[in-house]
């Protein structure tokens, strides 16, 4: 009967850890996705879509742009690893057009900052606009060749 | 029907309809093109999902709330949308009540629109559209309408469970995945998804207004495409891209 008993606790044991361990990861998951809204109206920006993608050579950032003025995109490295993609918009949108009544605010411009996950040369980067979507590419910084024995 | 998801319904389903899938999923191509159609054919309301599973969203139109995942239709079609992406957990028992329910209301066939990802998508300007299907029939009629086939590799997602549940009850049922963006909203891939629909089933559609409409399209889906992405890093979507071992 203790037998019986003490291998159903195992069993819950493990359940219990794995349950929390999922809890931990999905949180974690929620931590980089924080829950702010994409836009803000004291700056009257939207947040675009922006994402990252790191090659061996290259780290490459796209960012998706609709309705925007080609001429008013601007990319600044705010520090090493830190980008920012500014751009104002062809029209402006307000709350209503998006059906929504019981929000005010308008908004005139794209703006998002994204981290670059590994050293890049920011001082050379590439720059393309091609159907509304940006892409920046970063050359990797190298360090020095490990002999093989 | 599990009791976890309930297909609750408004009012009279048609049998011998086909039914359409608009679920979020890679560049929201199924949902923008179901969507499209379902304002374009003028389908009304027919049922909705009413499910623990889901997260507590409501949808508000026009000040009433209204269930997230609803299924619209006319004497011809039914049509399932999401505005939510279906958490990954839940989507099994979600495609099978579904395809349950599908098959219950005797639908001839069934149709997933969605997305293959593919890298340099902004400098292709023809995009192509592959069939998946649940048979060998239906794969032959793909290829005779001239698309290609999905010959081996990974499907992960609703358009892929909602194959195999189709498969194994042998209902008809095929997936047209056109190429297009894996994160951003690409409403020319759903164009080009509607194109190829009409040319297999009877549903005509001009999708003139939806390339017109792309920008504000991309503009409005920016959320609902963050929130799709969260899902399918969950559902593990990338192993789409892996590299199948063939026994």
């Amino acid at each position: 009967m203790s037998e019986r008993r003490r291998k159903r606790s195992i069993f819950d044991l493990m359940s219990e850890y794995m349950e929390e361990f999922e809890a931990l990861a999905d949180e974690l998951i929620e931590g980089t996705f924080a829950e702010r809204p994409s836009w803000n109206t004291e700056s009257c920006c939207l947040e675009p879509l922006c994402n990252v993608f790191v090659t061996p050579d290259e780290v490459v950032i796209t960012v998706d742009l609709p309705n925007t003025e080609h001429e008013t995109l601007k990319v600044e490295a705010l520090s090493e690893d830190l980008i920012e993609i500014t751009a104002r918009m062809k029209r402006k949108m307000r709350f209503a057009d998006f059906g929504i009544t019981h929000r005010e605010g308008e908004f005139s411009s794209f703006r998002c900052q994204t981290r670059v996950p590994v050293s890049v040369d920011t001082k050379r980067m590439k720059i393309s606009f091609k159907h509304g979507i940006l892409e920046i590419r970063f050359q990797r910084k190298r360090g020095h060749e490990i002999k093989v024995e | 029907m599990s009791e976890l998801v309930k297909i609750v319904e408004k009012k009279p389903i048609p049998s011998g309809a086909t039914m359409l899938y608009g679920l979020p999923d890679v560049g929201l191509v199924g949902l923008i093109a179901t969507s499209y159609l379902i304002s374009e054919l003028d389908l009304e309301e027919i049922a909705y999902m009413d499910s623990d599973l889901l997260p507590p969203v409501v949808v508000l139109h026009d000040g009433l709330p209204h269930a997230p995942l609803r299924i619209y239709g006319n004497k011809n079609f039914i049509a399932v949308i999401s505005e939510l992406a279906i958490p990954a957990q839940a989507l099994h028992t979600v495609m099978r009540t579904l395809v349950d329910w599908g098959e219950t209301k005797k639908v001839k066939m069934m149709v997933s629109m969605g997305g293959i990802p593919i890298e340099n998508r902004q400098v292709i300007t023809d995009l192509k559209v592959y069939g998946a299907a649940s048979s060998k029939e239906l794969l032959d009629m793909l290829s005779k309408k001239g698309l290609s086939i999905l010959k081996e590799g990974y499907m992960v997602g609703p358009q892929a469970l909602t194959m195999r549940y189709c498969a194994e009850k042998k209902i008809s049922a095929i997936g047209l995945l056109a190429q297009s963006f894996y994160n951003y909203p690409d409403p020319e891939a759903a164009a080009m998804t509607l194109k190829e629909l009409s040319k297999i089933t009877e549903v005509k559609v001009d999708v003139s207004k939806l390339l017109e409409k792309g920008e504000e399209i991309r503009l409005k889906a920016r959320d609902i495409m963050k929130r799709t992405q969260q899902e399918m890093t969950r559902m593990k979507k990338s192993q789409e891209y892996d590299l199948p071992l063939y026994v």
